[in-house]
């Protein structure tokens, strides 16, 4: 097979479409662990809070009916929505009480909640569905896809927007990116972003000018558990309409990595987790074509070292020419 | 002074621990039938039962030999997180450092042809060498450059264990086996069992032996001295002319020895092959059994004695009732969250002291009234 095959074979508008609904779940809890680490306050839970909403998510969706029945389905699916995002915000509270009020370590704190997570999701399902490895006993709905009007008729875009079959993608998907932008503006472009950026620039100046810096990374922390609770979601309501055991399969840790990667910003970030999810959908591509994925999805976290490797090599030289520049302005 | 703090520390640790079992015996009052029958089998299922009925009887000794195989793997785990948590490094990589130690030990096992002599101690060097080299490369990332270990572990996790099924799928794996895996390791290469009709073989002995020689190496060696010192103060180290740097780098390369060789035993003493989920998720189960040690040697081995008997206690529950083994990572998880919560164990003893101050307020008022 000729590499000009492979080329065509991989990038279509399947693989363009494949890439933006593998990285999503990467995407959402990637913003939320974006804006605890600008805030002081690594979570490194984002997933187990993924792995608690997405079980949440199945489990109240799918036994709704039986508390209230005769409702629509998207009114299930929603209940199934909020149950998961409360999940995701209770873990994330968990963390931050026993960090700010209880003088934990946030990330010993945070790998409790991941333990906590993954044998309680499991615990859980077993009591209810007597299955240890899925809900698939449960029918259980999905977050519904939305399409986007009018682009169909343009070239790229109606691919780009609106998947291969111009059908729309899962509304996780377009939350992950306006997402993005709105983290962005509130970072950048509101006080209390401004005041978030402080308190984890450096804590003890935040609180000298009277920023609440308990408040701000209590804030910051909720949110990140907001946002890895949609990831989560997206996985079992929307990739699948199923929770599976262990079914976020280190993508919180990934989400992690993506925030270094994309240079702690939230557009930087957002590329860096497509990269991940290019990776992704590139390794199940070569799949069928005998070229071994484990190749391929050794790259992004290769990658991802290799951009810390040159972040902080770069971060120390600016330290080193200041210094410099420093001391010639003071001997002069 | 030193007593007393020794023996607060303990009191808190049973605090902990009973508060931790606690709540899980309520969650399981929540699911199960019969909660007390299968909260009995957790915490006494790996003990052998002694019976007179008919001459002396020990019952469920392979119960005992599966907890006693459990805390194998959870010391020597629960000692390369100690290491690395007594530097103040919070490596996370046990999970890869274990998998490509397993990956080492199988090759050797399987392509070096020797007497037991040498292949199983050739094997289990070949770990630890394996788990030391992708311990360092975290440690000299954050020693010399300042990358950030949680992250660079985390990835390195991923790389290893994609490394790890590239191999086994595509040179390792027994293509006549119907899953993927390798082929038996021959028996030269594999642990002999030291106590007939259990899974306990002389790696008991190796995890022993590894308990004092980290005990030696922290408390009578100028490393250990300096690792001690690293983590307790930076900068007091930094200007005490400790090598800081290096001294980070090594801690987290012996750490990643100790979690290959727990690789090398999970592959040549458990399984006798190497499978493609070779035990999903142990890496992190050092350290609970660390924080419970507080990070001392002996306390790891006792440590993780206790959390092997409460890990097979699950498993033995988990067959004789209708609660899932799950319920000791959530025991777990508490115990993490408690133990790490300082402040938790002061407020408390202060809310005891305001209590009975309180209560003496109102005797003597009562006093004053009559």
């Amino acid at each position: 097979m000729s590499i000009e095959t492979v080329l065509q074979s991989i990038f279509t508008a399947t693989f363009l479409a494949s890439v933006i609904r593998v990285s999503t779940p990467i995407i959402l809890p990637a913003m939320g662990g974006l804006i605890s680490e600008l805030a002081g306050v690594i979570n490194i839970a984002l997933e187990g809070i993924m792995l608690a909403s997405a079980f949440f998510g199945v489990i109240v969706s799918a036994l709704a009916p039986g508390w209230i029945p005769g409702l629509p389905i998207w009114a299930y699916a929603g209940m199934g929505a909020v149950a998961g995002i409360l999940a995701g915000l209770i873990l994330a509270w968990l963390i931050a009480f026993f960090h700010l009020e209880l003088g934990a370590d946030i990330i010993l704190a945070a790998l409790g909640i991941n333990i906590l997570a993954a044998g309680g999701t499991v615990f859980m399902m077993f009591a209810i569905t007597g299955d240890k490895g899925s809900t698939s006993t449960l029918a259980s709905p999905a977050l519904p896809n939305v399409q986007v009007p009018f682009v169909n008729d343009v070239p790229v875009l109606g691919i780009l927007l609106n998947a291969e079959n111009f059908s729309g993608y899962n509304v996780m998907t377009y939350a992950a990116f306006i997402l993005t932008i709105v983290v962005w503006i509130f970072l950048y472009r509101t006080p209390l972003g401004t005041h978030l950026r402080a308190v984890g620039e450096n804590p003890d100046a935040a609180a000298s000018v009277g920023i609440n810096v308990k408040r701000v990374q209590y804030m910051a922390l909720l949110m990140s558990g907001f946002l890895a609770a949609l990831g989560g979601l997206n996985l079992s309501m929307g990739y699948l309409t199923i929770f599976q055991n262990n079914m976020t399969a280190g993508r919180g840790f990934i989400a992690l990595a993506v925030i270094y990667l994309g240079n702690r910003h939230p557009f930087g970030t957002l590329l860096a987790a497509l990269l991940f999810g290019a990776a992704t959908s590139l390794g199940a591509q070569l799949g069928t074509l005998n070229i071994p994925s484990q190749l391929i999805e050794m790259l992004p976290p290769l990658v991802t070292i290799i951009a810390l490797v040159v972040y902080n090599l770069r971060r120390r030289a600016r330290a080193t020419v200041n210094e410099r520049k420093f001391q010639e302005r003071a001997a002069g | 002074m030193m007593r007393t703090s020794f023996w607060s520390e303990l009191v808190r640790i049973g605090a902990v621990v009973s508060v931790a079992l606690g709540i899980g015996f309520l969650i399981t009052c929540f699911v199960s039938e019969e909660p007390v029958a299968a909260f009995r089998e957790l915490l006494t299922g790996p003990f052998p039962k002694i019976s007179f009925a008919d001459g002396f009887q020990v019952k469920g000794m392979n119960r005992f030999g599966d907890w006693i195989a459990e805390s194998i793997t959870l010391v020597l785990l629960g000692l390369a997180i100690a290491i690395v948590f007594r530097a103040r490094q919070f490596s996370l990589g046990a999970d890869g450092q274990l998998l490509l130690g397993a990956l080492a030990a199988g090759i050797v096992s399987l392509f070096v042809d020797a007497s037991i002599w040498i292949h199983i101690p050739l094997a289990l060097v070949a770990a630890m060498i394996a788990g030391f080299l992708w311990g360092l490369i975290p440690g000299l990332l954050k020693a010399y450059i300042g990358v950030d270990e949680i992250v660079s572990t985390l990835m390195l996790n991923v790389i290893a264990l994609q490394l790890y099924q590239l191999l086994l799928t595509q040179w390792l794996r027994d293509p006549t086996a119907g899953f993927v895996g390798t082929e038996n390791f021959p028996v030269t290469a594999v642990l002999p069992v030291i106590v007939p009709k259990t899974r306990i073989t002389i790696a008991l002995f190796l995890a022993l032996l590894a308990v004092v020689a980290i005990w030696f190496l922290l408390t009578r060696t100028p490393l250990g001295y300096e690792i001690r010192i690293v983590g307790a103060n930076l900068r007091f180290a930094e200007y005490g002319g400790i090598n800081t740097k290096w001294v980070i780098a090594v801690s987290m390369a012996l750490s990643g020895a100790l979690a290959g060789l727990t690789g090398a035993y999970l592959a040549m003493g458990l399984l006798k092959k190497l499978t493609l989920n070779l035990s999903p998720g142990i890496g992190f189960e050092g350290i609970v059994v660390a924080l419970l040690a507080r990070n001392r040697p002996f306390g790891v081995l006792i440590a993780g004695l206790f959390y092997g008997y409460l890990r097979t206690g699950a498993q033995i529950m988990e067959r004789s009732s209708d609660v899932t083994r799950e319920v000791v990572m959530v025991i777990q998880a508490v115990i993490i969250l408690l133990i790490t919560a300082e402040r938790l164990f002061p407020l408390f003893q202060e809310w005891r002291k305001r209590r009975s101050d309180a209560l003496i307020v109102t005797d003597l008022a009562g006093g004053e009234g009559a």
